[in-house]
């Protein structure tokens, strides 16, 4: 069916929108709106409908209570020159490290291990690693607050003293809360990266790393020729995730340290909370939470393309 | 029962024409077999006929019914599908009774046909069974089951034996020829197998690149070619083809092609026009018989032996060939002279 | 290296990290059991006391909390799945005017965080008088569910044969019937992965319930246990009590459903 399916199938696309005197009778038309509808409608209501609002009022200087006045792009250009939010970006930036590349770098590192080994019992250690990802990040926040908690009360306080390490108030240290609160980051997300390339490891032909060796590849060759290469589908998918968590984090900066201290551990997500219902800057949170999504789209069309033309 | 009427149909889709002109007549109660290469059109046809696929020009009629516009459903049709389409997650008896339920039929009568339906087929003891358990044999004779049991004017089938091995194949091909002369339902039956075509239908349809190259009986087909595509496509081992020029013959007709059967190609004696001298190319022995492909000049004959032969490739052969056993073909249109 | 120490290698790294994954969850449950009051800090253990759960449920009134998340997550999910396998039947099987359009629109929904529409959402409904109610926190997940349910079930209805498509509407089955009664079946497990991520990232939601929930008495478990947490910050076991029961439902599913959980976050689920 090859030569003639070819151009049925191209044609088939091209129709397949619907346009008139292409339908065989019988086939669900206009029907098909109808099933759309309810999704649509509750869709476009509490999503499209927000996300232009959204837009409108980023070009308002108001403060949620009384009449507001024009700003045009002023909120957006404030992402550059306040001092706030640039520290978010900043820190957002930092905070990828965290949850993006270093849950990478663990997975890439087991990958690179069990490349040719077959591993039994994956779906019992899948289990375990995938648990942090599905505990709320609330609840995630909170038991590392318990972890980080200063004095010698705190888990980590205490472990380090076995090991003669002093104490640190992990969450109140200026430059101690940021890397404290990635690490958290890291912990929830390690999982999802581990599987993700142990899975797409094992996928790799043994004849491929067979071939390298035989070429008189060694270890790290062998994994910069094989496995990297061969992993490019899981790891965009691996980074496209994490880091579009690691820019929607508000619950764990809210809960952990609120974005202190100072503005040490704000992050975007977290500018929008404060400056819409603590500040009474309403137009510039918008303004922050659109800036956010442009920079999840560009993200995660960024990694795909990359990902696609590698390919 | 009715009979099928295809009257200049074609099938665009963008700037393909997968099916041009098509007009063809089925009559009541016929085995009509769609007959063609991948591409030929011959399931685009089909799908018109079922509903399935909208009508780029031309009409379809079934019975006195011009049926373009008409839904599936109302066209009083059955149709077998290549993978089956069995419902998988329905018994056997629940998928033979579908359509019957859809339409309504009181529940006494949908007994009685499925349970008739599957006596005919053999399935009685897989009434309760789902596809899934279910062999390749067994679940296209449900497939065939679903349609018998509708009862309708008429039954399409689309490559319904392709999935199935070759014996079975065989074996089934019979049944379903058995089964369409008990019902004597008009039958449009699809498949890219001329030995298939050729053993099944009451007329044939040789369809190439969207048009009806021929139709007739299986008789017509291999004694009249109409062209020289049909006369290649019919007939196992194929037709050879060549010139008089090639081989070195002078035949009538001059610069025509000529086609030949391998049964009228034969080791050299008294009767026959030659003697050709050529080299074996390849030995087919089957046994009973022996096909051996010569090459002559430039062109390839297949001689046709009975019993052993005891040829090997290279070596040199004498052979002639029976007059009334050639086809004459215009070099440039392909037409039979 | 050889095959073999590789492997093992490889199952030391898996077995170190696993442990790594689940030291603050053990943590986190030797706490709640710890004697109430107790100075023992998080990971030490003491014996098992049951005790801070019930004061947690009854004092922290968390048994408030969880109705409130059950209404919440119930509803979202229900219906969201409802509506998805809707919309995704017409994209996935079905052939209509500027279906693309409208696809690629869900698509754009999907990668939407919340935070970008929780202020127009909040100030909108607040003019509607809709905030601090249910409805406040079921009609948005409603609609990000929506995104992500019915790119899943239109991914999922591609993979169906057109033929059965066909044969159901050869025999007469209208297409809703078709849907439901022939095609639904099969899909089962595709439906109950979206089911089990849905109630997951809607039980686990907080910024939009800390945005729009003032009242006490509607307060879902995320939002219940800041507020405790606010309240009790000395008080370890009791907090660490509080956070079990929040975090145990979905625990719970995710132990029986696991597979269903992980294949739906492998899928390149980007939502939550």
């Amino acid at each position: 069916m090859a030569v003639a399916a070819a151009p049925l199938e191209a044609a088939g696309a091209a129709s397949r929108d619907g346009s008139p005197g292409e339908r065989p009778p019988g086939e669900p038309r206009l029907v098909g709106y109808l099933y759309l509808l309810p999704a649509f409608a509750v869709f476009a209501g509490f999503v499209l409908y927000p996300l232009y609002r959204a837009a409108y009022i980023s070009l308002w200087d108001w403060d949620g209570l009384t009449a507001g006045t024009w700003a045009g792009l002023d909120n957006y250009a404030e992402v550059f020159t306040d001092e706030a939010l640039r520290s978010a970006f900043v820190h957002a930036l930092i905070l990828l490290l965290f949850y993006a590349v270093l849950p990478l770098l663990i997975g890439l590192l087991l990958a690179g291990v069990m490349a040719r080994a077959r591993v039994r019992g994956l779906a019992l250690f899948r289990a375990i690693l995938f648990l942090p990802q599905v505990i709320a990040m609330v609840v995630v926040a909170l038991m590392w607050k318990m972890i980080y908690q200063p004095g010698e009360d705190g888990a980590l306080n205490r472990i380090l003293g076995w090991f003669g390490i002093e104490g640190r108030s992990w969450l109140g240290d200026f430059n101690l809360a940021l890397p404290s609160v990635g690490l958290v980051g890291t912990y929830v997300y390690f999982g999802l990266a581990m599987v993700l390339l142990t899975a797409g490891v094992q996928k790799i032909p043994t004849s491929l790393y067979d071939a390298a060796r035989v070429d008189g590849a060694g270890p790290f060759r062998e994994f910069l020729a094989v496995t990297l290469p061969g992993l490019r589908g899981e790891i965009a998918v691996a980074l496209t995730l994490t880091t579009i968590y690691a820019l929607r984090n508000f619950d764990l900066v809210y809960i952990t340290t609120h974005g202190g201290p100072g503005n040490a551990t704000t992050v975007p997500a977290f500018q929008v909370f404060s400056r819409a219902f603590e500040s009474g800057q309403v137009g510039s949170a918008a303004a922050v939470g659109i800036t956010l999504t442009l920079i999840i789209f560009v993200i995660s069309l960024g990694i795909n393309r990359l990902a696609e033309r590698s390919a | 029962m009715a009979e099928v009427r295809f009257e200049k149909v074609g099938k665009r889709y963008g700037t393909v024409d997968a099916v041009r002109d098509f007009t063809l007549e089925i009559v009541d109660g016929e085995f009509m077999v769609l007959v063609g290469p991948s591409g030929s059109g011959k399931t685009t046809a089909l799908r018109m006929l079922a509903g399935l696929e909208a009508i780029t020009s031309g009409s379809i009629f079934i019975g006195d019914r011009e049926v373009n516009q008409v839904a599936p459903r109302e066209r009083d049709i059955a149709m077998v599908f290549q993978d089956y389409a069995l419902y998988p997650q329905m018994t056997v008896f629940d998928n033979l009774a579908f359509g019957l339920r859809r339409r309504k039929v009181p529940s006494a009568d949908i007994k009685r046909r499925v349970e008739e339906a599957a006596r005919v087929l053999d399935l009685g003891a897989l009434l309760q069974r789902r596809p899934g358990q279910l062999s390749g044999g067994q679940a296209q004779r449900v497939a065939l089951g679903r349609a018998l049991v509708r009862e309708p004017q008429v039954f399409l089938m689309d490559e319904p034996l392709s999935n199935l091995d070759a014996k079975l194949r065989t074996q089934t091909r019979g049944e379903i020829r058995r089964l369409q002369l008990q019902v004597r339902t008009t039958t449009v039956y699809v498949t890219h197998d001329q030995v298939e075509a050729m053993t099944m239908g009451d007329r044939i349809a040789v369809m190439n690149d969207g048009v009806l190259e021929q139709v007739g009986t299986p008789e017509e087909l291999y004694e009249r070619p109409a062209n020289r595509f049909v006369a290649g496509f019919i007939g196992s081992p194929a037709m050879s083809f060549f010139t008089g020029e090639e081989v070195g013959l002078t035949l009538p007709r001059n610069g025509a092609v000529v086609g030949v059967r391998p049964e009228h190609v034969r080791p050299w004696r008294e009767g026959l026009i030659g003697p050709l001298r050529g080299r074996v190319a390849f030995v087919e022995a089957l046994g009973r018989e022996t096909f051996v492909g010569v090459d002559v000049g430039e062109a390839r004959l297949v001689v046709f032996e009975e019993g052993r032969a005891a040829h090997d490739v290279g070596d040199e052969i004498e052979f002639g060939l029976v007059e009334s056993g050639l086809r004459y073909f215009s070099a440039e249109s392909g037409a039979a002279l | 290296m050889t095959s073999r120490a590789e492997q093992s290698l490889g199952y030391v790294i898996l077995g170190l990290f696993s442990l790594i994954a689940l030291l603050p969850i053990v943590g986190i449950l030797f706490t709640a059991l710890q004697e109430p009051g107790g100075l023992a800090a998080f990971g030490t253990f003491d014996g098992l006391h049951f005790e801070n759960f019930k004061t947690a449920w009854e004092e922290g009134n968390f048994g408030s909390y969880l109705k409130s998340s059950v209404i919440v997550s119930v509803s979202v999910v229900a219906v969201a799945v409802l509506l998805s396998i809707m919309a995704g039947y017409a994209f996935g099987l079905m052939r209509f005017r500027g279906s693309t359009v409208l696809f690629y629109l869900f698509l754009l929904g999907l990668m939407v965080p919340t935070e970008a529409i929780i202020v127009p959402l909040y100030y909108d409904l607040r003019e509607l008088k809709l905030t601090n109610t249910y409805w406040a926190l079921i009609l948005p997940q409603i609609a990000t569910s929506v995104a992500f349910g019915t790119y899943w079930m239109r991914t999922y209805f591609r993979t169906v044969p057109r033929s059965l498509v066909e044969a159901a509407r050869l025999d007469g089955a209208s297409s809703w019937f078709t849907l439901w009664r022939v095609l639904l079946p099969l899909a089962r497990p595709a439906v109950l992965t979206m089911t089990v991520l849905l109630f997951m990232w809607t039980w686990n939601e907080f910024l939009l319930a800390l945005v729009m929930v003032s009242d006490e008495g509607l307060r879902t478990a995320p939002l219940g246990l800041s507020f405790f947490q606010g309240r009790n910050t000395s008080e370890l076991s009791l907090m660490a009590a509080a956070s079990v029961i929040v975090a145990l439902p979905v625990v719970i599913v995710y132990v029986f459903l696991q597979r269903h959980f992980i294949r739906g976050m492998l899928a390149g689920a980007v939502k939550g």
